[in-house]
């Protein structure tokens, strides 16, 4: 089936490169499954005003980064993409991304591009992505079934506690209705929104600059307890023991789920395919009160010695305009130019507000090795996460996870 | 006397016919060459060039992306003290051991069953095959769906009639999760050895059972002193076949469970995947392909050495 997609995309492509005229040129750009929401008509909307052309292929997420590693061996990698944020100190550093400082710092608002792409978007003070998409972790609440449970539906949790409490009450409608959700077995899902109660708490996964393991942070363990509980409560569907990802937006979109902690995107999706169901957006909050978020999305890159970077830089230059900003807004991505944030936003769902701030706020963890230790399915962060939430020996899962993170952190950069 | 001339002359006559028709001898070895020419590319293409190519990068850090160095044996003597690897070796050991045996079980019976003329006998041929011309990933993600707590089949179907007080998450823990594989995996397979266990069968001469049965042979005693014995190579092959195929196993166990309830089931192959794809290092992955070769070969060898014909064919 994918190859049939992408021989319909190949074919495509030649009867579009066919029919431009000879003087414009195409670059070739990626993006993962995840921005196949916003990437396509952005896409579009360059093409239609540019004579210089963009061709898009969308890769599915989790097999973007070995899909462009083998296409750079390959000698037919995009000239550019837009890739998960958190990966592109890995590939710096592995010498496959253009030095794009100059560019960079070229750029009028430079200052005012989001801080946690730019963080990640820095291998060894040189600039290789700028940032792209933006989708930050936030909590967002079923506004029907909290009236039906007699909550008020205005108010979101603002502690653990009220989380808690709100998931019971809503969970005691019954039926098929659940109080709480989260992907059990899904580690990208859980270091997007549970790492956030742990930061919001005071307590951290990772230290800044990605040499040293964090897990037997004491915060770490009463989040654990947090999430056990509502497990042993039964606010929580069975299904979510072994999902990996698979029902993490759809669970709620069901509008079965009191509660969900989830993400900016989630905005976009609700708003354009499941129109009837109304809800609420808040900070993913602290034990005490308090909040953080993991702040994610794309950072964008260049292929090292590709020829087509005027292209990409007319593609950067019109997606950066307020215009590109506020399309891409609309589309679920957070706006990622700091001063025009506002404006970007103004016409748009108000909830987008909060998770703007949530952005501008969020962290993101630092690592080369991040794949290894955090987003494989059975990596120490995977197999911690589907232990300690559902297994007997909590403290021993996090112990083996630490020892294993801190052992391939440390084999990294032997 | 006159014979013994005759044959000696004979004899002469012929090495002169070779020695004249030695160059036509070479031409016909060159012809038989370039028969099996395509043959020879195919494998050198295919085998024995991707082969030597994963030799030589056994012996680099070899990352995904990124250039590689020469580092000898480094890759060799870090699997030694890759406890994650033998623990996936050994789990894979465990499930070839347990899905041959299930499989032979379920196989052998059915080849007898199908093996007899019938009626609808090419119904149940067909039907019982059916399932081994389905790629693996796909009915993977048959079963995926099957077994899925919420939306599959088994567990909501279960629950619904009663036989569970709430719907039993089949692929939460590790034997529930490890049998439902092995089920998938059987019904998966099971035609396939069928069908070779069957070609065996309808191999052994049916006088010999006749004769059997006139000399008062019982049907036990027709099966252990007939029916396996004559089916020894047979077995052989449809044991290499299962094993060499249960020792590759990954598709199920990367779909339906990703390696998970907890990491119990990755297989030998499912970690070669993780560090050339997950962890980028594509040298140490080939490091580790190259030992689960050695492995595989010298089982092959054991398991054809055990089935050898008493005489030694």
């Amino acid at each position: 089936m994918r190859r049939f997609t992408s021989l319909v995309a190949a074919t495509a492509a030649l009867l579009s490169m066919t029919a431009l005229a000879g003087a414009a040129e195409t670059a070739n750009i990626w993006v993962r499954s995840d921005g196949s929401n916003f990437m396509p008509k952005i896409v579009e909307a360059f093409n239609k005003s540019h004579e210089d052309q963009i061709k898009l292929d969308i890769i599915p997420t989790g097999e973007l980064v070995q899909k462009y590693a083998t296409a750079v061996a390959g000698g037919t990698a995009p000239d550019g993409l837009a890739l998960d944020l958190i990966y592109t100190p890995a590939f710096a550093a592995a010498g496959q991304l253009e030095d794009i400082t100059d560019w960079a710092k070229s750029l009028p608002y430079f200052k005012e591009l989001s801080p946690a792409h730019v963080k990640t978007g820095t291998y060894k003070d040189r600039v290789y992505g700028l940032p792209y998409s933006a989708d930050s972790s936030v909590l967002i609440w079923n506004k029907n079934l909290f009236k039906k449970a007699g909550l008020d539906p205005d108010k979101g949790p603002t502690t653990w506690a009220e989380i808690e409490a709100d998931a019971e009450k809503v969970n005691a409608l019954g039926g098929d209705v659940k109080g709480f959700y989260f992907s059990g077995s899904c580690p990208g899902c859980n270091i997007f929104t549970f790492t956030p109660l742990v930061w919001a708490s005071g307590g951290s996964v990772l230290s800044d600059d990605g040499s040293k393991a964090t897990l037997n942070d004491p915060k770490l363990r009463e989040a654990i307890d947090f999430y056990r509980d509502m497990i042993k409560k039964g606010l929580v569907p069975e299904g979510a023991q072994t999902d990996t990802g698979a029902n993490f937006f759809a669970a709620f979109a069901g509008g079965n789920i009191g509660i969900s902690p989830s993400g900016a995107f989630a905005i976009g999706a609700l708003n354009t395919q499941y129109k009837d169901i109304d809800y609420g957006v808040t900070f993913l909050p602290g034990k005490d009160g308090g909040w953080s978020s993991f702040a994610g999305g794309d950072n964008f890159v260049v292929t090292k010695g590709t020829p087509k970077v005027k292209v990409l830089q007319e593609f950067l230059d019109f997606s950066y305009s307020l215009e590109g900003q506020t399309l891409l807004a609309s589309l679920g991505s957070l706006p990622v130019r700091g001063d025009i944030a506002k404006e970007a936003l103004k016409d748009l769902d108000p909830r987008y507000q909060i998770a703007a701030e949530a952005m501008a706020k969020g962290q993101t963890p630092y690592s080369v090795v991040f794949n290894d230790i955090i987003n494989s399915a059975n990596g120490p962060w995977a197999q911690m996460i589907s232990e300690v939430f559902y297994g007997d020996d909590v403290d021993g899962a996090i112990t083996n996870a630490q020892d294993t993170m801190q052992g391939i952190i440390d084999g990294a950069a032997k | 006397m006159s014979s013994i001339s005759a044959k000696s002359d004979r004899d002469a006559g012929a090495q002169a016919a070779a020695a004249k028709a030695r160059p036509r001898v070479d031409r016909s070895q060159w012809i038989g060459l370039l028969y099996i020419a395509p043959a020879i590319i195919l494998v050198a293409i295919f085998f024995v060039i991707p082969l030597v190519m994963t030799i030589w990068m056994s012996l680099h850090n070899w990352p995904l992306m990124g250039g590689h160095t020469f580092i000898g044996l480094d890759n060799y003597v870090a699997i030694t003290k890759d406890t994650r690897f033998w623990n996936a070796l050994k789990f894979t050991l465990y499930y070839t051991v347990i899905v041959t045996i299930a499989i032979f079980a379920v196989a052998f019976p059915l080849a007898l069953f199908v093996e007899k003329p019938r009626p609808l006998n090419g119904l149940y041929r067909t039907a019982f095959f059916m399932p081994v011309v389905v790629g693996f990933a796909s009915a993977s993600l048959l079963w995926a769906w099957l077994l899925n707590v919420d939306a599959g089949l088994f567990s909501p179907a279960a629950f619904r009639l009663g036989l569970t007080e709430k719907k039993f998450n089949l692929l939460a823990t590790f034997d529930p999760a490890f049998w439902s594989i092995i089920v998938m995996v059987v019904w998966k397979v099971a035609g396939f050895t069928m069908i070779i266990l069957m070609t065996g069968l309808q191999s052994i001469p049916g006088d010999l059972m006749e004769a059997a049965k006139i000399d008062g042979a019982s049907g036990w005693q027709r099966f252990t002193s007939i029916t396996l014995p004559l089916m020894r190579r047979t077995l052989a092959l449809a044991l290499i076949l299962s094993v060499a195929g249960s020792i590759l196993a990954f598709d199920q166990f990367y779909i339906i469970l990703r390696g998970g309830p907890r990491n119990s089931t990755l297989t030998a192959v499912y970690w070669i995947f993780n560090q050339s794809f997950v962890s980028f290092k594509l040298g140490y992955g080939a490091a580790l392909s190259v030992v689960l070769l050695v492995i595989l070969v010298v089982i092959s060898l054991v398991q054809l050495r055990l089935l050898r014909n008493p005489e030694g064919t």
